[in-house]
């Protein structure tokens, strides 16, 4: 309970700067297999990208054996059938002819007894996969550019360089996980994920607002690394809480809309939007945190800040020898450090109020 | 204090009474979202051209395809550009099939010799009206075949006065003379215009603006002193006239489907006004020359007057086809009676000019008339169209079934309430009080986005599809973290030693900051995303945009005063537990 327990309570007093040597570590081995998994195995393309038909028919009790032999009495051997939901046949193959699409619909009809009008038909053209990847690709280096700006402007520069990297990080880990679990990208997939972008800057942003508080409150005097722990400690419960009421509704629609429900557009979205969710959340700690210390590191200043940290800190052990007390039992707030910020802050002047 | 309460409670009332209000706006006006169909089923279509496209060519496309899904009388179809490609959607269609078939062709711009013309009102009258009782006016005009002679006397532009509607438009030579609205005969003169016009009409024209004021002229005295028009106390006519068979007359008037509107073939085609009611039904003979033939088209104003003027090409294909036909029709030729020459495009008469020379040379080619500078520029754009027509190429068709699309409709809206019920569970679970608020914060905002979905659906045409259901349902999340940073923030400061109420108070404004700074990032992202993409992705981007901007209204609206009050109240107080923001550190 002792962890968790601080943790739910908001006392958690976790040594990020230890753990980031870890977590770069695992980072810098996700992108890896992720570019090699990119390399060997390839991304599972969806028709949009390659053009063809997809033919969608509720048809209860038919297996995919029996409609891949009906299929291939009209020379569709090769597509791809599949069941989604309770009992929708989906199937699946290249640019067709218009009459090679009525044969198809044909065999639907006589294998699910519906009518011509209940096959849901979905022709992509071969250069529309293309057009989608452009426009993601336009939205993208906008996205960089607008975000790296209002970031600058909101926060500061070194932030945004860090909020980035840890996207960039998303991007690349997202599309290892696709290529090395072969799921298969749409245009869903892709547009779900420029979104879950936007939001995935959501708990960099938060824990960099955290930061700044704390600045504001503390000074130039915390060296940085200390400083982006501690805030780290303080959003914790917030970036896991966030993410949890986040994720809650994008697994329902994985496994209760396109899981039990079948709604194929629905699965395409929710998966992305959970590797894009839970790779958002590690990145803000682990990512977008460091890069901004790595990039304070080279502050002149913070040499200083560093040095002076490590002579107070040794003053405090020795006194904590003196007590006979381990320096870590006391909550963050009884800390004797010079840089805990005078909490509890004092009240306000009544007059300031509204 | 007090005050700050009052204020509370008024934001609090304000909230709610207007979430309150739009959702029983919509519900008692019967607006409800408008279901995209890949909820309702029907077909939808990606088009883009298959060369470079002008932004003109790419919009009168897009006027040609919803003229024609219009034909099809289905409720609500949507056609709209979005960058270089049109994105077509038409729900609840039945020949999904045809649909597609339809919206693909390409529209070619023709040149039609006009055989005769009715006006769709005396057809109506004929239609009303017994045989016997023969609307006078009639008859002159709508004996096709009959005496174009007796309309055409003196070269005058009699043609002219088969239209009295004011379209009256004729094609002249430009020149300084005044002969301009009078039939000329070919060889020397022409090689005269040509010498004559060697000048531009521009330069010439400000001392001789007689050309428009010949066509006005006609025009004005056509309108007054025709006959044609449905007055019953008609001249003498009706004498000579043999009662007119009525079904013959609709028979043969009869328009054309769009499907038999071939080149080659004798077919009768509409003109239609601006709100797309039929003017008058033109019978026209078969195409001497396609769109191909011109190079270009401008709009200018000549004088006082606008004017359309065409550039042909040069050679066999272009200008010496044109010439042909101008011989035919400024001869009133049998085969083009009447003297006029319709251009039409995509099954519909766009203008009807009568040919006021029969020698043309490519560049010198005026087009003048009653025209305003809007109907100059939409004939010159047609003409600019047909020189170049459109090609268009499916990128992307879907055709969804009616069951699959309620499918998908049940299985978003199970998702989503699910999904909604377990992420409320857990904030009531772990925030207790504050989580109730959380979900109620929640309910408010869900209010107004209903409310706005409708709002949409119903007046812009705004179709909720799967996606966009998608981009409420991770909404859900986007606004329970709201009161997450809220409440954590609260939650740190109650840990650093403040009471409940005073961290209520304290904490909002810097969660809020950090709340917008957040949302702010995630409106980037779907603005963008809306502004780039095509099709489906534009829903979800907007929808998810849309409950982003509500999640910061329901914050400050709700949120705040909500939780103000309650630290206010006794029961936070006694029983700070309740609030599950933590307790102060004596209690712990």
């Amino acid at each position: 309970m002792g962890a968790v327990g601080r943790l739910l309570r908001g006392e958690s007093d976790i040594d990020f700067v230890r753990v980031w040597r870890a977590t770069t570590a695992a980072s810098a081995l996700a992108v890896i297999l992720s570019v090699g998994a990119l390399v060997t195995g390839g991304l599972n393309l969806g028709i949009d990208f390659e053009g063809g038909v997809v033919w969608e028919v509720s048809a209860p009790g038919v297996s995919t054996e029996e409609a891949r032999d009906a299929l291939a009495t009209v020379g569709e051997s090769g597509a791809k059938i599949q069941t989604v939901g309770a009992d929708v046949l989906r199937v699946q193959a290249g640019p067709q002819t218009d009459e090679e699409s009525a044969a198809v619909v044909a065999v639907l009809v006589d294998l699910s007894g519906a009518e011509a009008g209940d096959v849901s038909i979905s022709t992509v053209g071969p250069s529309w996969g293309q057009e989608i990847t452009d426009a993601a690709v336009r939205a993208l280096i906008w996205f960089f550019v607008v975000i790296a700006a209002y970031l600058t402007i909101r926060l500061e520069w070194r932030m945004a360089v860090g909020a980035l990297s840890a996207v960039v990080h998303d991007i690349i880990v997202s599309v290892g996980v696709y290529a090395l679990f072969d799921f298969e990208v749409t245009p869903s997939t892709l547009i779900a994920f420029l979104t879950i972008l936007g939001y995935s800057l959501y708990d960099t942003i938060v824990v960099y607002d955290k930061v700044r508080e704390n600045q504001a409150r503390a000074g130039t005097r915390e060296p940085s690394d200390r400083l982006m722990s501690r805030s780290l400690n303080e959003t914790v419960m917030r970036s896991i809480n966030t993410t949890i009421t986040t994720l809650l509704p994008v697994g329902s629609m994985l496994v209760v809309g396109a899981g039990i429900m079948g709604a194929v557009v629905l699965k395409d979205f929710s998966v992305a939007l959970f590797v894009g969710l839970l790779l958002g959340a590690y990145s803000s700690f682990f990512v977008a945190a460091p890069v901004v210390v790595l990039l304070h590191a080279r502050d002149p200043q913070e040499k200083a800040r560093r040095e002076r940290a490590a002579r107070v800190d040794g003053r405090a052990a020795e006194r904590d020898r003196d007590v006979g007390a381990p320096a870590d039992a006391s909550p963050i707030a009884e800390r004797p450090t010079v840089f805990s910020t005078g909490h509890p802050p004092r009240p306000r002047k009544q007059g300031k109020r509204r | 204090m007090s005050r700050s309460r009052h204020q509370g409670v008024r934001s609090l009332v304000f909230i709610v009474v207007l979430a309150v209000a739009s959702v029983a706006w919509v519900t008692v006006a019967g607006h409800r979202p408008l279901l995209g169909l890949d909820l309702q089923g029907g077909v939808s279509v990606i088009l883009a051209p298959t060369e470079e496209a002008s932004s003109d060519s790419l919009d009168q496309a897009v006027a040609i395809i919803r003229q024609r899904v219009d034909g099809l009388g289905v409720a609500e179809p949507e056609i709209t550009r979005q960058g270089d490609t049109i994105v077509v959607q038409i729900p609840g269609v039945d020949d999904t099939e045809r649909a597609l078939e339809l919206v693909g062709q390409t529209a070619e711009l023709r040149f039609r010799p006009v055989l005769s013309v009715v006006e769709e009102a005396q057809l109506q009258a004929i239609a009303g009206a017994s045989p016997t009782t023969v609307v006078p006016g009639a008859t002159t005009t709508t004996s096709s075949s009959g005496d174009a002679t007796t309309t055409t006397t003196a070269g005058s532009d009699s043609s002219t006065t088969t239209a009295p509607g004011g379209a009256t438009t004729t094609i002249d030579a430009p020149s300084a003379t005044d002969e301009v609205g009078f039939a000329l005969v070919e060889g020397e003169l022409a090689a005269a215009q040509v010498a004559s016009t060697t000048v531009p009409p521009t330069t010439t024209a400000p001392g001789a603006t007689t050309p428009p004021t010949t066509t006005t002229t006609t025009t004005t005295t056509a309108a007054a002193g025709v006959p044609t028009t449905t007055a019953p106390d008609g001249a003498a006519p009706p004498t000579t006239v043999p009662p007119i068979d009525a079904d013959a007359i609709l028979a043969q008037y009869e328009l054309t489907a769009p499907g038999a509107d071939e080149a080659e073939a004798t077919v009768v085609l509409g003109e239609y006004d601006d709100d797309n009611n039929l003017v008058r039904r033109y019978e026209l003979g078969p195409a001497g020359l396609t769109g191909e033939a011109l190079e270009s088209a401008s709009a200018t104003l000549q004088g006082t007057e606008w004017t359309v003027l065409p550039i042909f090409r040069s050679g066999a294909e272009g200008i010496d086809a044109f010439n042909g036909l101008a011989l035919q029709c400024n001869g009133q030729q049998p085969t083009c009676p009447t003297g006029q020459l319709a251009i039409t495009l995509d099954s519909r008469v766009v203008s009807a000019p009568s040919v006021n020379a029969a020698q043309f040379t490519r560049d010198q080619v005026v087009i003048s008339g009653s025209f305003d500078e809007r109907e100059a520029r939409d004939v010159a754009l047609v003409l600019n169209y047909g020189a170049l027509p459109l090609e268009l190429e499916a990128q992307q068709s879907q055709i969804v079934s009616a069951t699959l699309g309620s499918d998908a409709l049940a299985a978003g809206l199970v998702a989503g309430v699910v999904g909604l019920l377990l992420a409320a569970l857990y904030m009531i679970l772990y925030y207790r009080l504050m989580g109730v608020v959380a979900v109620l914060s929640l309910t408010v905002s869900a209010g107004l986005l209903w409310a706005l979905v409708c709002w949409l659906g119903e007046t812009q045409g705004l179709a909720l599809t799967l996606s966009g259901i998608t981009g409420i349902i991770v909404s859900i999340g986007v606004s329970l973290d709201t009161n997450v940073v809220y409440y954590e923030h609260v939650k740190e400061d109650v840990q650093h030693g403040r009471t409940v109420r005073s961290a209520l108070d304290r904490a909002f404004s810097p969660a809020f900051s950090t709340i917008v700074k957040a949302n702010v990032a995630s409106i980037i992202g779907a603005g963008l995303l809306y502004v780039l993409s095509v099709g489906s992705v534009r829903g979800f981007a907007l929808f998810l945009g849309i409950a982003t901007v509500l999640d910061l209204v329901a914050a400050w609206f709700f949120m705040r005063p909500m939780s103000m009050l309650i630290a206010r109240s006794r029961l936070a107080q006694e029983r700070p537990g309740i609030l599950g923001v933590g307790r102060p550190r004596e209690a712990s």
